[in-house]
């Protein structure tokens, strides 16, 4: 049992002293504009998605749920987020893409995460990757619109989206 | 010894079997607005240079800039980069909304070469916010703002001023 445990430790070490030395000797690629490989991937969404399950309040969305509220969650994306994201309507985001991971494009792949979960990504972030806090920036109330627009795509009611157009034309 | 041996490979299969688990199952917190630990901070941000420094090696040396090309980066820096790195001649305020927080380069400055600043715009940094520019600038374009950027925190007196005129 001793001998066990001083191999376990040995172990731990050896693995401890592997990590370091790989990321200090700079083995670790730095680049956001490398393909991701299809495992990296999933591997990154589904753990990140499990964190935000455990993490994020199960909320019902205190607004209405009708147009004006998508309407008003439609502006913000379109003000904020096609940047990363992608607009309705238009090819994927190259400025999305050029993320490690890449930023997920809803248009077109909509989400798995609930509205509550949508809102609490929206508010807090994604560490570690280039989805940023927006609770500085906006009220619940706002990021709730948000939650409740995202979580229609790819099933946007298309007269939604051109009112939200028209709007910001104007 | 053989014992040592079985104990060793438990460690080489607990340890990382564990930690994909805790990040599988969701227990790696994940929200943007906090802060690195210290400890977090130094182990990535050596590896980041690191790797920059091995991956960068193979980059030419930047061609001579003159006044112009750093004017030429400091417009890019203002259009593209202040947004997230802090305004050019502006107060110090820190950005808490993305994880790690992005250098505030003009007041931090920089310890990259202008190589290896040239690359990291090109290809960004993989698992930040910093993303990869190469598709959107030209070559030249990426060594202006490379030999703008090492000089940002101790610009001549009147570059500011010049960059800012239209």
């Amino acid at each position: 049992m001793k001998n066990f445990i001083a191999g376990f430790l040995a172990g731990i070490l050896v693995l401890i002293t592997g990590v370091l030395g790989y990321l200090r000797l700079g083995l670790l690629d730095a680049r956001s504009d490398a393909a991701i490989p299809d495992w990296t991937a999933r591997f990154l969404y589904s753990g990140i998605h499990a964190s935000v399950r455990r993490t994020a309040p199960k909320l019902q969305n205190p607004l209405p749920q009708s147009d004006e509220t998508l309407i008003a969650g439609g502006k913000l994306y379109l003000n904020d987020c096609v940047g990363c994201h992608g607009e309705p309507g238009k090819p994927p985001s190259d400025f999305g893409a050029t993320f490690y991971p890449p930023a997920p494009q809803f248009p077109r792949v909509g989400t798995k995460y609930s509205e509550a979960e949508v809102f609490w990504v929206a508010k807090h972030g994604i560490r570690r990757t280039g989805m940023s806090a927006q609770g500085s920036s906006y009220a619940d109330p706002k990021l709730w619109s948000l939650a409740a627009f995202i979580s229609r795509f790819p099933n946007l009611p298309p007269h939604v989206w051109e009112e939200i157009q028209r709007k910001s034309a104007m | 010894m053989k014992k040592f041996v079985f104990g060793f490979v438990a460690a080489l299969i607990v340890l990382p079997v564990g930690g994909i688990a805790y990040f599988a199952l969701g227990f790696s917190p994940i929200r943007a607005d906090a802060k690195p630990s210290a400890l977090e901070t130094a182990l990535l941000r050596s590896a980041v240079r690191a790797s920059v420094r091995r991956s960068a090696a193979g980059v030419p040396s930047p061609p001579a800039a003159n006044d112009d090309d750093v004017v030429a980066g400091g417009k890019l820096y203002v259009l593209g980069c202040q947004g997230c790195h802090g305004e050019l001649g502006g107060a110090y305020q820190e950005d808490t909304d993305l994880y790690p927080a992005p250098p505030q380069l003009p007041h931090a400055g920089t310890q990259y070469s202008e190589p290896e600043l040239y690359w990291i715009v090109k290809h960004g940094v993989r698992m930040t916010g910093m993303s990869a520019y190469g598709p959107f600038y030209s070559e030249k374009e990426l060594w202006s703002l490379a030999a703008f950027l090492h000089r940002i925190d101790k610009l001549p007196p009147g570059m500011i001023e010049k960059i800012r005129a239209k």
